[in-house]
């Protein structure tokens, strides 16, 4: 009985402590990114683009399109192009596995863009503060990098992103 | 890009222009319901709504007088003009003046909606002159001004003097109405008395009403200020303090009601509250029967459809199994039968839908007329336009964007084709150049010929110019029509010269591309000296299409069927060999020939099995198109390819067939004119 409490009492003081960080990150500009993987490497993007995440569905090839954009698939009905992100990063493009999936992101204007990546792992919230210039050598699709535990995870622009096809 | 810019900062201020007027007019129309809901039970017209109206007339007059939107400006000031006699109390509102205010913000948003699809509302004009006039004309029972004197009440000096002539006749109405009048003396706090006199305000309409609201000095103290509010209500003093939780002192009564029955409708009242409820009634409903829908609505429902009908296929199917078996071969009789049941509903809904976003062509005519007119001048030309089929209806999509293709093809005519005046009496032709443009429905798709009376395109100067420019070969043999195709190509002008009005030269090409876009196609054809003839043919929806699917290798296609002539199987001999094109022999004609999987690089070239041709045709223009399978029929809803690549040359859009997989729709026309332009290249 006392044992019970003495952990419950701990649980409330774990719970309190994690709300009191939530609110100082809050407090201090926290942006939200998925994290994901491409070619082993960690790649973070801003949440607030992603709009969902499929798992991978039968994709239509687009005949004379670049090799980036691996084809269509249709999103509930809408036409969705899905382009290869593991080619737009330079990195290896083995057969999708069971746990590739395509993160649908959204431009500014509404319109959609499915990128298929390696595995989805997870929401980071990283203060603004921890994000610095990526390394000069980085691919021009990175903004900023930020250390999670002992490796880099770069943060990727949607925008760039979508121009590597539109120019 | 200056004077783009410019455009783009007028067009924005016209669109802020447009959201403000609706919701002027959205606030008018909660207001006129409030008045003939208060009229029909009989009830006292609201001053408060009714002036409430009259502001809102008001600015409407105002900002649309200051966009240059004149009719609706002037509709505006008759509608204020009326609201303006009715609060003063000089008119009474009654059964028609309601229709006729009704009418007026139901004619406004007509207008307004014209405004915002950046159309002129001229076509409106006779309706709201007459409504105007009618308006004017409106002789209303005028209200008795109440023989009250006002020199007996008991009201601090001056604040008599300081009633505006509305407020000094809600005084007056108020006081005829036997109710008490009451000075309400508040001090509120300077930091937020805005807040509490709104409250305060509120509180009193709830029993009665604020006939004027003034600053007074004599505050008790420098962070407050005082106000006189002069109220009128049926309640007592006592009572009416009571409810705006105000000290007893601060109401005072400069007269007392008259008795509680002054609350039941007063003889004087309204002649609106003798007319019965029902009569009432029908003035709320809406004149018009017409509802706005955003046309993507209107997608939206289409796509249901299109869904509904792929259900009906994979029930079709499934009939068809158990059809193969003879212990359900009577369950699938019956499901057949219901099958062809929900099959004909299926395709009246999809009619009923598709009949919904049809539009006739003279909204795109009316804004021709003005080009027009306003070329007339400009170029001082002499040119009549004559438009026939101006009811013929295409889908709301297509009409919006054969807008700048016709605009285009006017210009064009104006500008380049029609001689000037004295140009035309040398040769004998009336001095009046002449534009037509008339539309036809054929079949599924709608023509719409553009033809001038003007100088006509010489073939002969056509082809000179094309072999200048490297376009052709200079022995190619070249039939009328394919001449003609030439200034389709992109930069191929026959006019060198710049002008303000058509910009660069013909740019027949944009004209080709916007139609091409459409799923449509553009000819010409001219006669030297007499004039030239365009025509486009297009379809009359691009919604919902009937698909046949194809195959090649392991991927599947769709192609419209409207694009389809007919399908045969091929054998590889005949599939002939001729100046470095490949040729299908069809009952005597050669047909250019495309191979699918070719043309969209699925494989390499491998000739040797049995295929099927599919033979494209647009106008008088045919392909062969060899696919490896024919896969059968369906319905189709064809939509955008959403990404960064969006388009590409020989694709429409995609659609969905079956669970979740996109199928790429082909673009028939761009592959016949690659076809046809692959061939002038080799050859």
């Amino acid at each position: 009985m006392s044992a019970d409490a003495g952990v419950r009492g701990w649980d409330v003081l774990a719970k309190a402590a994690a709300r009191a960080r939530e609110v100082r990150e809050e407090s201090a500009a926290v942006r939200e990114l998925l994290r994901v993987e491409v070619g082993g490497e960690p790649y973070a993007l801003p949440i607030e683009r992603v709009r969902e995440i499929v798992r991978l569905c039968p994709i239509t090839k687009m005949p004379r399109a670049p090799e980036l954009v691996l084809g269509v698939i249709s999103l509930r009905g809408e036409i969705v192009e899905v382009l290869d992100l593991r080619r737009a990063l330079g990195a290896e493009a083995p057969e999708p596995t069971r746990r590739s999936r395509i993160v649908v992101l959204h431009g500014e204007t509404g319109e959609i863009t499915g990128w298929l990546v390696d595995v989805v792992n997870e929401v980071l919230r990283v203060p603004e503060v921890d994000l610095s210039a990526p390394p000069g050598d980085a691919s021009e699709l990175v903004t900023a990098i930020c250390v999670r535990g002992d490796r880099f995870v770069s943060l990727l622009e949607p925008d760039r992103m979508q121009s590597l096809v539109a120019d | 890009m200056a004077g783009k810019s410019r455009k783009s900062a007028r067009d924005k201020a016209q669109q802020e222009f447009v959201s403000e007027a609706e919701e002027l007019l959205d606030r008018m129309r909660d207001d006129l319901s409030a008045l003939a809901e208060a009229s029909a039970a009989g009830r006292e017209t609201p001053p408060a709504t009714l002036n409430q109206l009259f502001r809102s007339a008001h600015t409407l007059k105002g900002s649309a007088g200051m966009f240059g939107h004149g009719l609706l400006a002037e509709l505006a000031h008759h509608l204020e003009d009326i609201l303006d006699r009715l609060r003063m109390g000089r008119a009474t509102l009654g059964r028609p003046g309601l229709a006729l205010l009704d009418e007026s913000v139901s004619l406004a948003a007509v207008a307004l909606e014209k405004v915002g699809r950046a159309e002129e509302a001229e076509s409106l004009a006779e309706p709201i002159t007459d409504l105007i006039g009618r308006i004017a004309a409106w002789e209303p029972p005028a209200a008795e001004a109440p023989g009250v004197s006002l020199q007996a009440l008991d009201v601090p000096d001056g604040l008599l003097r300081a009633l505006t002539e509305y407020e000094e006749t809600r005084l007056r109405e108020s006081l005829g109405r036997g109710r008490g009048l009451y000075v309400i003396e508040v001090d509120l706090d300077l930091a937020s008395f805005e807040e509490a006199l709104g409250e305060l305000t509120r509180a009193i309409q709830e029993v009665g009403e604020v006939i004027s609201t003034l600053p007074s000095p004599g505050a008790g103290n420098e962070a407050s200020i005082r106000f006189l509010l002069l109220a009128a209500s049926d309640l007592g003093g006592a009572e009416l303090a009571a409810r705006l939780e105000l000290d007893a002192g601060a109401v005072r009564a400069a007269r007392a009601p008259a008795s509680m029955a002054a609350r039941a409708p007063a003889p004087s009242a309204p002649a609106a509250s003798a007319e019965p409820p029902e009569a009432e009634a029908a003035t709320l409903k809406s004149l018009s029967e017409t509802v706005r829908v955003d046309i993507k609505k209107l997608d939206e429902l289409m796509n249901l459809v299109g869904e509904l009908s792929r259900e009906r296929t994979a029930l079709r199917a499934l009939t068809a199994r158990l059809a193969a078996d003879r212990a359900s071969a009577r369950i699938a009789g019956e499901l057949d039968k219901i099958q062809r049941g929900l099959e004909r509903k299926t395709q009246e809904l999809q009619a009923a839908v598709l009949d919904v976003r049809m539009v006739p062509l003279r909204q795109v005519f009316d804004k021709l007329t003005r080009v027009t007119r306003r070329l007339r001048l400009d170029l001082a030309k002499d040119v009549r336009l004559e438009l026939r089929g101006a009811d013929t209806e295409l889908d709301k999509l297509i009409v919006e964007q054969l807008v700048d293709p016709l605009m285009h093809l006017v210009r064009n005519a104006f500008d380049h084709a029609i001689e000037s005046a004295d140009e035309r009496a040398r040769i004998g032709k009336p001095a009046e150049g002449l534009i037509q443009i008339e539309a036809t429905q054929r079949g599924h798709d709608v023509a719409v010929e553009v033809r001038d009376d003007g100088r006509g395109i010489d073939p002969e100067a056509v082809r000179a110019r094309a072999i200048e420019r490297g376009l052709v070969a200079a022995d190619t043999p070249l039939t009328r029509k394919e001449i003609f195709d030439l200034l389709f190509l992109p930069g191929f002008s026959t006019k060198s010269e710049v002008t303000e009005i058509s910009g660069r030269g013909v740019g027949l090409d944009v004209v080709r591309s916007n139609v091409a876009g459409l799923g449509g196609l553009v000819a010409v054809d001219s006669v030297p000296g007499q004039g030239t003839q365009v025509t486009l043919t297009l379809p009359i929806t691009l919604a919902i299409i009937q698909a046949l699917l194809v195959g090649a290798e392991d991927e599947t296609f769709a192609i419209p069927l409207a694009g389809v002539r007919e399908t045969l199987v091929v054998n590889a001999s005949e599939v002939q060999r001729s100046a470095g094109r490949e040729l299908l022999n069809l009952r005597g004609d050669a047909l250019p020939v495309l191979r699918l999987a070719e043309e969209f690089g699925l494989r390499a070239v491998a000739r040797d099995q049995k295929q099927y041709a599919v033979v494209l045709g647009i106008g008088d223009a045919r392909v062969a198109l060899l696919v490896d399978r024919l896969e059968g029929q369906q319905d189709a809803v064809i939509k955008p390819v959403q990404g960064p690549l969006r388009t590409l040359r020989g694709v429409a859009g995609a659609t969905e067939i079956g669970a979740q997989t996109a199928v790429l729709v082909l673009d028939v026309s761009a592959l016949v004119a690659d076809a046809g332009k692959r061939r002038e290249a080799k050859s």
